[in-house]
């Protein structure tokens, strides 16, 4: 017989309640690893984007919490956009907009509205290229004053839209002629039209609320090359000789200052430190009792002659089984649940299937300190029971 | 008779224990010494100190003041009396106190931990060796509570063997077994002990038990009241009655 032998048998003997520990545990450890997954991938998408459209530079208001609170002076753009060292330039107008997917039957009839994520696009952004057209064409300059617009498969999927099919923004009724599939989340679910128009419609002529930039990089030293452009940038003045009010970032530092991207994720933790603390709770419950119920085993035990360490090594022994079980059920759980969520037309494309394999092994490690912390206790209460007087509990 | 540590296989000189509480002298210097392979009796009126004895002799508790010898080694200075305790002694107990999530191999497995055996396939073989020795190898993959009371005893006996012990200490072994299987469990034990050349200690209230012993010791009120032979505890019994 091995020592783990021992240590699983222990823990068969009460099979119900070996099941429902690790049962609580896994919904704990289940939930910390799809929130801080789900908080992942909002930021795993977005430097992606960044990433394979080759964007060097971020421009947002500063000061703005994300790109959905950001206003920047369009001139702006058209003025980077003159320097010799930049490559392309993509400006968007970004908002929540309230959408109807239906006309009016009759004047009495109001359509049911809802919110949908807007992205309004200069005809020229680069990043129209890596967009896959599933059905229809590219938004192109041509399409200006006439109220086209793209959207994206998660988008058409969930509202059952189409080529050829409307949808009112704003009160506009826009004509769908193309949809696409992004490698960024966002972007699938949302809604894709043309700046000027979009910004006459919002009574935000002349505004974006964010844009990025390529860098022509000709030297060795390219990072030097875009924090020279980065100033020149800063640099800019308005018509009234003042300096613009954008920050310029390069994308990772942009994102490491996302103040919605740190909101997500600090709430992904109070969630998964709430339901952790439920965790070690219910580990030390359940390792308590068990203690409690086989005082007088123990005594055997330390009279044929188990030390204390070995008592000890057996209850945190039974502590990580039962915690790894549950980091094992969690996880499975876990990414169902994701992708189960990604296919809801209630989140309409802002969640990602699939966690991130360093958050699983994040949520590994973290039930390990659980199945500790839990065990550690009734284990050391163990240890300390006194043969003769455990041998006599009863 | 009473030489010293040094010529006994365990020795307890002057040994006194006294309850928590301090109202109650479990032990009040009591002096006694087991020789190799020798079959002691310890008997007396429930609450005279045997199984205090026991617990002291045994190293599952420490004298309040004395000290126990083992080999002439004073037991006070042992760095690890819980290896001391897992290789040189072999418990066996009224209630068997066997663990029921575990087979009867498993059960005469659990003290190897701390023996000799080092791999699983060495403690799984000498707990066939041992289960064979006790008549149990048929019963090998059977828990507790699939044995009768008589064959549990003999898994507990074939336990207390893991580890080949040089002294066999056994409270009240056939307290909880029919006349039968009492039986049958004084003659393995005895069988055993002068086979292995063991030094068996029993506490017993049972003179059939006791009987079998080279040595019989009588205590009252937490001392030793006479210490001899079977046959000397019969005459005295005798002469008491009248």
């Amino acid at each position: 017989m091995h020592f783990v032998t021992f240590i699983l048998k222990n823990l068969t003997r009460r099979p119900t309640r070996t099941a429902l520990t690790v049962l609580g545990l896994s919904v704990s450890v289940g939930s910390m690893i799809a929130l801080l997954g789900i908080s992942e991938n909002f930021r795993d998408s977005m430097s992606d984007t960044f990433e394979k459209r080759g964007v060097d530079l971020v421009g947002v208001a500063s000061g703005a919490a994300d790109q959905l609170s950001s206003e920047v002076d369009e001139a702006i753009v058209d003025k980077v956009r003159e320097m010799p060292e930049v490559a392309g330039v993509d400006a968007a107008l970004v908002e929540l907009s309230e959408m109807t997917l239906r006309e009016p039957r009759d004047e009495n009839d109001t359509p049911p509205s809802s919110q949908v994520l807007v992205q309004a696009w200069l005809p020229d952004n680069f990043g129209y290229d890596d967009l896959e057209i599933r059905a229809g064409r590219k938004l192109s300059a041509d399409d200006a004053g006439q109220f086209q617009c793209m959207v994206g498969y998660k988008f058409s999927e969930n509202n059952n839209k189409g080529v050829g099919d409307t949808i009112t923004i704003l009160r506009h009724k826009f004509t769908i002629v193309g949809v696409f599939k992004s490698f960024n989340l966002f972007e699938n679910g949302c809604i894709l039209t043309l700046l000027k128009e979009y910004q006459e419609l919002s009574g935000r002529k002349q505004k974006v609320t964010g844009f990025s930039l390529r860098v022509k990089k000709t030297s060795p030293n390219p990072d030097a090359e875009v924090e020279s452009v980065r100033q020149k940038i800063l640099a800019l003045t308005d018509k009234d000789g003042k300096p613009y009010r954008v920050s310029i970032e390069r994308p990772q530092k942009y994102l490491d200052n996302a103040v919605h991207l740190k909101i997500t994720k600090a709430m992904a933790w109070i969630v998964s430190f709430v339901a952790l603390f439920i965790g070690v709770i219910s580990m030390l419950n359940t390792m308590v009792m068990s203690v409690l119920e086989r005082t007088q085993e123990i005594g055997i035990l330390r009279a044929v002659g188990w030390p204390r360490g070995r008592i000890i090594r057996m209850v945190l022994g039974e502590a990580l089984f039962l915690g790894m079980a549950a980091a094992l059920v969690g996880a499975v759980g876990a990414i169902v649940i994701t992708h189960l969520l990604a296919q809801s037309p209630k989140v309409n494309g802002f969640i990602e299937g699939g966690i991130a394999p360093w958050v699983v092994v994040q949520g590994f490690a973290i039930t390990i300190v659980i199945g500790v912390l839990g065990g550690a206790y009734p284990a050391f209460r163990a240890a300390r029971l006194l043969p003769t007087e455990a041998i006599r509990h009863d | 008779m009473i030489d010293g540590p040094a010529t006994h296989l365990l020795f307890a000189l002057n040994v006194c224990k006294t309850y928590p509480d301090g109202a109650v002298h479990a032990l009040n210097g009591v002096t006694l010494g087991v020789h190799e392979a020798e079959h002691v009796a310890i008997t007396g009126p429930s609450g005279c100190g045997k199984s205090t004895l026991l617990n002291l002799l045994g190293v599952l508790d420490r004298p309040d003041s004395g000290e126990v010898y083992f080999r002439g080694e004073a037991l006070s200075t042992c760095r690890d009396l819980d290896r001391f305790r897992a290789q040189q002694i072999g418990f066996v107990f009224q209630s068997f106190f066997l663990l029921p999530t575990l087979t009867a191999k498993e059960n005469v497995q659990v003290p190897m931990f701390e023996g000799l055996p080092r791999s699983a396939r060495e403690r799984a073989k000498k707990a066939d060796e041992l289960l064979e020795l006790v008549g149990m190898a048929k019963r090998a993959n059977h828990r507790p509570m699939q044995l009768s009371v008589g064959e549990r005893q003999r898994i507990a006996l074939a336990r207390a063997l893991a580890n080949d012990p040089a002294l066999l200490l056994a409270d009240e072994p056939t307290g909880n077994l029919d006349s039968e299987n009492a039986v049958r469990v004084l003659d393995l034990l005895t069988t055993l002990q002068k086979e292995r050349r063991l030094a068996l200690l029993v506490v017993t209230h049972s003179v059939e038990v006791a009987e079998r012993a080279d040595r019989v010791v009588r205590m009252k009120d937490g001392k030793v009241l006479d210490d001899g032979t079977a046959t000397k505890l019969h005459q005295g019994q005798a002469m008491a009655r009248g």
